[in-house]
């Protein structure tokens, strides 16, 4: 039974194996597919849209971390980098990392846009060329700054700390409408307030008669070398990823939007496709975070406010962005230190604490996405290159800064080696006079990019910048993979902006 | 024969012993149960800042439920982290009269020992090993209703907003026959009612611990 215009298909409903003919197929509902159906569906092309994971209705959402975890996130949240062992999370259902995110959304600082352009041959991935496709992605998604009626104790310490020390901060601009300031994002919105593309993009590509069939796992794109013909895969199971059936989508232009993990994992299963530069699965870089526990007099109430909803840009120059943060108590905890009644009264200071972290741009540490030779998931190799652990010291010793600022009596960093709480920002200078190995540090890894990178020149990038493949005129990549670097701020927006351009150029191409 | 008696002896220590873990337990083998419920109330004992231990919180029960969940091969590397740390004193013995026992047979002063070992061990692997285990046990720990509302982090009560996505996608493992929200059910997200910290706590939440 072939799927109907405007029909999204979920895994109860299919009984025979699916083909379908489209003008385009795009592989995965993330960020940076859900916004490429939907832009090309708006302009009346023929798109379906095809994802692996489940849409989570919200009787789906699991408020218990453990288990959100397990049903979201691709290896039950437990997947990590092998080199220096991080944790990095990639979600699996509709809306991708959407889904689980904090609806953080930065435009890409100018200095990063030049560097972009300068270091990777590209001419029109200007500020000027941009901000049109973050507007038009903005007023789509309603991203505004966070009001203080939201923030909680949490954030407005930071902010408070930063005004102490005559740091910037801001409000962080979000795509969330009516937020009520529950601090669950990470385990999806049951406000439904987070615009997550499962209930803004792919509601909107279904309103223009996109097709989209869930539980549809790609395992191959069909073609030549030079040019695709559609991709193909199985049916899966919610959860289990029992195989329940067969799929092939015949298109005109195929779209790789499965994630910077997923997409090499796709083009390397396809016979080394898009590849002729061998730049695929490799570049693969982070914004590795590091946090700290504040533990202040008052009762900050932690999990209330936007899950994260301040934040301060003054140090991206120096290759940190600071912000505050919750996460489910148990993931939170999971990093602290100790056991028996030590452990018991730490966790006992939750209450009184504030986390706040850090992700740091460190584009010297760099790993690569490796095919196993059964099965999707990635092998990830990456190392914290020495000369980025600098950055991370900095970025824990001024989040230490801004906590004793706002008032906190001490700070919990986790990093071995330095007092386990500080009570003064004496006891922080170890992080600035000492040096520390990259295995000292904690880190955790859920921006991810530059897999596919895109350059001018075809011998050193994947693709364009408009997403185009070099060496596949049809084939597009339109996730964080074509970014060329860190881009030093939250990603999820510059890959929507970057998506949105790029389904112009397809619909342009038709 | 000797070697029969040698090999009767050592299976015995492995194997034998463990009582029956409660009938809704349905991953765990009894001996993986007795291994987690033995290490929760090492790393989370009786009283103090918190007053559940891993026991009352049900530690050994919820990391039952979870690992059910887990894709298949972390489930594996989850039981053989368990099986290691249960079974490492049977060749480095936890201090004290009788330290060639099975973790879970020690007694309370010789767990926290052996903890101590893995914890502030000098090789980086053992100290992986036991982070490891601390994380499976303080997420299960923390997922407990009756810790995370003494902590004062139990999540609320939201009202649901329905929106569009709510009209088409079915609860997973339905098909849209099971969708049962209507248009009139559509809420206006763009007014919100921000979160009062004494908002009523989310039901599944607010029980006391039966
Ligand atoms: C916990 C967490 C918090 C974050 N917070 C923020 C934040 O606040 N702000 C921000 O900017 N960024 C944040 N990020 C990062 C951000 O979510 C990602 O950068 C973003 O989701 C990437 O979008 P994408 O479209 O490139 O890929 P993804 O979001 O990973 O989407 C890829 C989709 O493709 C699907 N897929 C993969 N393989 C296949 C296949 N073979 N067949 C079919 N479908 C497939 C996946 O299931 C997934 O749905 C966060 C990430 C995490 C995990
Ligand atoms: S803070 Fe709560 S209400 Fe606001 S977007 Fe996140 S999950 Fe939704």
């Amino acid at each position: 039974m072939s799927v109907s215009a405007g029909e999204v298909r979920v895994f109860a409903q299919y009984a025979d194996d699916v083909v379908e003919t489209a003008e385009v197929v795009v592989v995965g509902s993330g960020p940076g597919g859900a916004i490429v159906a939907k832009e090309l569906a708006e302009r009346g092309r023929d798109v379906v849209l095809l994802e692996e994971g489940p849409p989570f209705s919200l009787d789906d959402l699991e408020i218990d971390p453990a288990l959100s975890m397990s049903r979201t996130m691709r290896e039950s949240g437990l997947r990590a980098t092998r080199g220096s062992v991080m944790p990095t999370m990639q979600a699996i259902c509709l809306g991708g990392g959407s889904l689980v995110n904090s609806a953080i959304c930065v435009r890409a600082p100018d200095f990063v846009l030049d560097e972009w352009c300068e270091r990777y041959g590209l001419t029109k991935t200007t500020r000027a060329d941009l901000d049109p496709h973050y507007s038009a992605v903005g007023r789509f998604l309603g991203i505004a700054p966070t009001p203080d009626e939201v923030q909680g104790r949490r954030n407005l310490l930071f902010r408070q700390g930063c005004d102490a020390l005559g740091y910037s901060s801001e409000p962080i601009s979000r795509n969330v409408r009516g937020c009520r300031g529950s601090g669950e994002c990470f385990t999806g919105c049951r406000a439904r307030a987070k615009q997550s593309m499962d209930i803004s993009a792919v509601p909107a590509a279904v309103r223009a008669g996109c097709r989209v069939l869930t539980s549809a796992r790609v395992e191959r794109v069909t073609g030549s070398a030079d040019r695709a013909e559609g991709v193909r895969g199985s049916i899966v199971e919610p959860f289990t990823g029992r195989v329940a059936g067969r799929f092939e989508v015949h298109a005109r232009r195929v779209v790789l939007a499965a994630g910077c993990m997923a997409t090499p994992v796709l083009l390397e299963k396809s016979g080394g496709l898009a590849n002729r530069s061998r730049q695929v699965g490799r570049n693969l870089r982070f914004h590795p975070g590091v946090a700290i526990v504040a533990g202040f007099d008052e009762h900050v109430d932690p999990h209330f406010g936007a899950t994260q909803g301040y934040q301060s840009l003054q140090f991206l120059r120096d290759g940190y962005k600071l912000e505050g943060l919750w996460a489910p108590a148990a993931v939170l905890a999971v990093r602290t230190r100790g056991f028996g009644h030590v452990l018991k009264e730490r966790l006992a200071q939750l209450p009184h604490s504030a986390v706040w972290d850090a992700i740091g741009s460190c584009n010297r540490s760099i790993g690569e996405v490796r095919v196993r030779r059964r099965g999707l998931d990635p092998k990830l190799l990456w190392r914290l290159h020495p000369a980025d652990v600098p950055i991370l010291a900095r970025a824990l010793y001024t989040l230490s800064e801004i906590a004793f600022a706002a008032g906190a009596h001490s700070v919990v960093t986790g990093v071995p080696g330095v007092p386990t709480e500080f009570h003064s920002l004496d006891d922080a200078q170890v992080l600035r006079n000492r040096s520390f190995r990259p295995s000292d540090f904690q880190t955790g890894g859920n921006h991810a990019f530059c897999t596919t990178r895109m350059h001018g020149d075809r011998e050193r990038g994947v693709v364009d910048e408009f997403g185009r493949c070099h060496d596949v005129a049809n084939l597009y990549i339109a996730d964080t993979g074509v970014f060329p670097q860190c881009p030093s701020v939250n990603p999820m927006w510059t890959g929507m902006a970057l998506a949105h351009r790029t389904a112009g150029l397809i619909a342009e191409s038709l | 024969m000797c070697a029969g008696l040698v090999a009767l002896l050592a299976a015995r220590r492995v194997w034998v012993g463990y009582p029956p873990p409660p009938a809704h337990v349905r991953v765990l083998g009894r001996r993986e149960f007795g291994f987690l419920t033995a290490a929760a109330d090492t790393v989370f004992p009786p009283g103090g800042a918190i007053s559940a231990s891993g026991s009352d919180a049900e530690v050994a029960e919820r990391t039952d439920v979870w690992i059910g969940e887990v894709a298949p091969f972390l489930r594996v590397l989850m039981r053989l982290l368990f099986f290691l740390v249960e079974h490492a004193t049977l060749f480095f013995p936890a201090p004290g009269r009788r330290g060639f026992r099975r973790f879970s047979s020690l007694d309370a002063a010789q767990r926290e020992a052996v903890m101590s070992g893995w914890a502030e061990s000098s090789l980086g692997p053992r100290r992986l090993v036991f982070e490891s285990l601390r994380a499976v046990l303080t997420m299960s720990y923390l997922s407990d209703p009756a810790v995370l509302r003494e902590l004062g982090v139990a999540p609320r009560d939201i009202e649901p907003g329905y929106c569009e996505a709510d009209l088409l996608f079915p609860p997973i493992g339905h098909g849209p026959d099971a969708i049962r929200i209507e248009p009139e059910d559509l809420r206006d997200v763009e007014a919100p009612a921000t979160l009062a910290c004494d908002a009523p706590l989310d039901p599944r939440y607010a029980a006391p611990r039966a």
